[in-house]
């Protein structure tokens, strides 16, 4: 019994493979779909793993997901309908990891506080419907600080054992700090903010102010991708925003596919998108847009052009202050009407609920991880956010994973394959003889 | 919205409006703007914006027939209607949202020092204040509709504001 299945269960991806690898082999939107040309839900397609650092949720490529409905068994970060994710995940294993569940292990992530409840109908699927040989549990920021530490063994996070994982999602945000390998529970906070809420948001605003996107999850998930970065200075950017032709740096088209000659929406120029990079490497962009000016007078005649044929044809709409301001709700809730603080804040107060001698080294170990994560600058800003708010003496070190949306898959692969990993697992028998509840003590949740 | 309060033949009425959960509340509540608020905070955790639109759709469909010819239909529609025990049956294999499985789960009885997901939430922030952006172009706002609330940022916005959205309760 040696092959184990690690399966990092993701409200938004699905990500699966064999215990030891170095990337999982399967990467899914978990969900099923139905586009408007099909009359039964499908399941997606796998997303290769190459794609997965430019875009997260690319789905098959010769399919037209225009309106297509989304049917999701994860609803606010934790498992609501298993019989969907029975579906799911049967599909998964038979057809896409062909593995044979009874002679298996399964290494399973589940979020922080799942509902007790929650976690007896997830022993019922592994154990009852799947037939599992044996079953772990773990939370993703466990995982996350697991890999950390051990790709970079002489880092303070790895000799301290004692880390801040930020894991920004797809259902919601957590700052948890770990220590010794276990998640400090008492201490992580929420933001009820994730990549989902991120893209209904910007669904919101580009259906009020262009044209009625809020059925296209899937195409707008991919513009969020494409075109939302995180502002270093928001009141300056807002100018800039405000400024028309080619001033205007964060102008940009998206078109929407039609169904004919492309099923995949794209960004117009995509030259024109980056151009909001040059502008964060200067202070003060006043004196240097007169030069660029120059060089671009002479595409403005053009661009009119464009213009026009936006009002005839209607399918493509134009971002401005949209690309930053919907990545800023993560540190800004409280713009939206939630009722809750930043990530910044979010962060402070997970440490201050930690021991005082643990405070220097959770802020020295910050650890990035989650789709959300991916926008450009996020990192810069939530240091430029949270050195006001921690005390001078501590030093803030933010690290970003390298690939933050397989972050814990990989760490649950490096858990899989470590020799005490059988004994840490809770067998069928096991589970037949005492229940889910005893069985679980065993994960301390 | 109105209409519901003066019009008292849409009040006696004894069919159940099909209308989100959320939107009940907000139409119920003498706090409209914070009901609202919330029900769009709700809405930006849908999968799909279209499920809820269906639903109104038959709801209107229902809603503007008179009250005879609507008996009428009843009669004629009563073939096809579920029976109660179907209904019931079908509300049982729906899944629970995750609202109700929370509710469910009655975390408010644990001892003060159990952990919980009730506890983890980050709670409200302490200093800033409520940046406010202009629903209609998205720069900041410095005016807020008297009638409904919603934040624009000039006379312009306020033009669109009044023409599309106000009184909706769509932030």
């Amino acid at each position: 019994m040696s092959n184990v299945v690690v399966l990092d269960n993701g409200g938004g991806l699905l990500k699966a493979g064999a215990g030891g690898d170095l990337d999982p082999s399967v990467i899914i939107p978990n969900c099923l779909y139905r586009p408007l040309s099909a009359k039964k839900w499908l399941h997606p397609s796998p997303i290769s793993i190459s794609t997965t650092a430019t875009a997260a949720t690319e789905p098959s490529s010769d399919l037209d997901l225009t309106s297509a409905s989304v049917r999701r068994p994860i609803d606010r970060g934790y498992l609501i309908n298993p019989d969907l994710q029975r579906d799911i995940w049967s599909h998964l294993f038979t057809s896409l990891l062909h593995v044979n569940p009874s002679n298996s292990s399964l290494l399973l992530t589940e979020p922080l506080f799942t509902l007790p409840s929650i976690q007896r109908a997830t022993d019922e699927l592994v154990f009852e419907d799947f037939n599992f040989a044996s079953l772990y549990v773990s939370d993703s920021p466990s995982l996350v600080h697991f890999y950390e530490a051990s790709r970079r063994p002489t880092s303070l996070l790895s000799r301290a054992q004692c880390s801040l994982v930020v894991d920004c999602g797809f259902s919601f945000t957590h700052a948890a700090p770990v220590f010794q390998n276990f998640t400090l529970n008492y201490a992580v906070k929420r933001i009820d903010l994730g990549g989902k809420a991120l893209t209904n948001y910007l669904k919101e605003l580009v259906s009020y102010r262009a044209l009625n996107v809020m059925d296209e999850t899937f195409i707008m998930d991919d513009v969020k991708e494409r075109l939302c970065f995180v502002s270093l200075n928001v009141p300056r950017d807002l100018q800039i925003a405000r400024k028309s032709g080619k001033e205007n740096f964060f102008r940009c088209t998206y078109v929407l596919p039609d169904g004919v000659s492309y099923t995949r929406g794209f960004v117009k120029n995509p030259d024109d998108a980056k151009r909001y990079l040059s502008l964060s490497d200067e202070k003060v962009s006043s004196p240097s847009l007169g030069v660029k000016k120059d060089v671009i007078e002479l595409d403005v005649s053009e661009k009119t052009e464009d213009k026009k044929r936006i009002d005839l044809t209607k399918n493509e709409f134009d971002l401005t202050n949209e690309r930053f301001l919907v990545p800023e709700m993560i540190f800004h809730p409280a713009d939206l009407g939630m009722n809750q603080a930043g990530l910044a804040e979010c962060i402070v107060r997970a440490v201050n609920s930690c021991h005082p001698h643990l405070h220097p080294v959770l802020y020295e170990s910050i650890v990035l991880t989650g789709g959300s994560t991916l926008f450009h600058n996020f990192a810069e800003r939530l240091e430029k956010e949270l050195r006001p708010l921690v005390p001078d003496e501590c030093q803030v070190k933010i690290t970003t994973q390298e690939d933050p949306i397989l972050g814990s898959w990989r760490g649950g692969s490096l858990l899989a394959s470590s020799p005490s990993f059988e004994a840490m697992c809770v067998t069928k028998a096991e589970y037949e003889e005492l229940g889910s509840a005893r069985c679980r003590k065993r994960f301390l949740h | 919205m109105d209409d519901d309060s003066t019009n008292p033949f849409r009040r006696m009425s004894s069919r159940t409006r099909k209308v989100a959960p959320k939107m009940v509340a907000a139409l119920a509540s003498s706090d409209n703007r914070t009901q609202a608020a919330l029900a769009r905070l709700e809405a930006l955790e849908n999968d799909n914006a279209g499920v809820e639109v269906v639903e109104n759709i038959d709801d209107e469909d229902a809603s503007l027939d008179d009250d005879d010819q609507a008996y009428i239909k009843r009669q004629s529609k009563g073939t096809k209607r579920k029976t109660r025990q179907a209904k019931a049956l079908e509300a049982k294999k729906a899944p629970k949202t995750f609202m109700e499985l929370l509710h469910e789960a009655n975390l408010e009885s644990l001892p003060p020092h159990v952990p919980s997901y009730l506890k983890a939430a980050v709670g409200p922030p302490s200093s800033t204040s409520r940046r406010h952006f202009c629903t209609v172009c998205g720069f900041a706002a410095s005016y807020t509709c008297i009638r409904c609330g919603i934040r624009f940022c000039s006379s312009r916005c306020q033009n669109i504001h009044n023409d599309t959205r106000c009184l909706k309760f769509v932030a």
